[in-house]
């Protein structure tokens, strides 16, 4: 008994880290699936409304993001924008872009065309339906309103 | 005996423990240049052109109207009111009404919920009685399969039991939301 105490006091105890990287790959991964690198910076400020009875989208191929906001750059103004990835869209110019884009989307997926519209809570109605109007002039009519959860 | 036995025992390694540092450094990496992108919100489907778009007259009984002013006040069927209180509920109550209460709707399926707004609305009015429509909707369709209106939202519509679920609550009652021209004013 005595022999075994000993023997038990000397040897280090070690914690094994040899299972830290796949803990760590797994989520190194988790974040690669999961997530898309931001690529722009923001263009315009959005802060988007909340709300509490939000569905998400499965498809992400169907859909195409439309920000409305005040330009961060002052020197653009500080009117609302409608912006699309970085650029300035008037409004003329909005159904000109949205047959571009349903246009670049494989064929069965056309008619299915999600507008996202990520707006800021400070805009003004006017704006939104003016986009929506627009949108409706060349049936797209499938819209989301970008919102947070409650 | 048995001491001096155990080092010899003993297999050579690779240090893997710059391994956790590697990736360590990657997903620090991604940490911060990616964003979680999460596509949600409230979806709406617009009407189709005006111009050749077919008007079919709903009756008086059968349409819900809210409007909200430049003000962002609301006009709640002709009644003016400066909160939003329950009116899910009120709007729950008008689309199961199935004939009952003369001023209220005929069926589901007739029932209208009309929304409209002036340009100087703000957005964030719009969307807070937009969620409280789709909420009344969510609520029935929920309520036919036995669900809460979060666990009917979010079923699945690529698995086909889900989508069954999803069809039995939505049946019969479509979401007839209807967003008005805005007054140009």
């Amino acid at each position: 008994m005595s022999k075994f105490r000993k023997d038990n006091s000397r040897s280090k105890v070690t914690i094994s880290t040899a299972s830290l990287p796949d803990i760590v790959f797994m989520m190194l991964f988790f974040f690669m699936v999961s997530a898309t690198i931001r690529d722009e910076r923001p263009v315009v400020k959005t802060k988007i409304p909340q709300a509490k009875e939000l569905t998400k989208i499965d498809k992400k191929i169907l859909i195409r993001e439309l920000k409305v906001g005040v330009p961060v750059n002052k020197g653009v103004g500080e009117e609302f924008k409608i912006v699309f990835k970085d650029k300035f869209l008037t409004l003329d110019q909005l159904s000109q872009w949205a047959q571009g884009q349903r246009d670049e989307m494989p064929e069965y997926y056309r008619n299915q065309m999600i507008i996202v519209l990520k707006a800021d809570e400070e805009v003004n109605m006017g704006v939104i339906s003016d986009i929506q109007q627009e949108l409706r002039k060349i049936n797209v009519r499938k819209i989301l309103y970008r919102t947070l959860k409650e | 005996m048995f001491n001096r036995k155990r080092p010899r025992k003993q297999q050579e390694e690779v240090n893997a423990g710059s391994m956790a540092d590697i990736a360590f450094l990657l997903l620090i990496f991604f940490l911060v240049a990616t964003t979680i992108t999460n596509e949600k919100g409230l979806s709406m489907k617009l009407p189709p052109d005006p111009e050749n778009q077919t008007k079919a007259p709903a009756n008086e009984r059968n349409v819900f109207n809210v409007k909200i002013n430049s003000k962002n006040s609301l006009l709640v069927e002709g009644e003016v009111r400066s909160e939003i209180g329950n009116l899910q509920s009120e709007i729950e109550r008008f689309i199961m009404n199935n004939g009952e209460d003369p001023n209220s709707s005929v069926s589901p399926a007739k029932a209208i919920v009309s929304l409209k707004t002036n340009r100087g609305t703000d957005y964030k009015m719009f969307i807070e009685i937009l969620d409280e429509i789709k909420g009344a909707y969510f609520n029935i369709y929920g309520g036919r399969v036995g669900m809460t209106s979060e666990e009917y939202r979010s079923l699945k519509h690529d698995d086909p039991n889900q989508k069954d679920i999803y069809d039995r609550g939505k049946q019969g009652i479509p979401m007839n939301i209807s967003i008005a021209e805005p007054d140009n004013l």
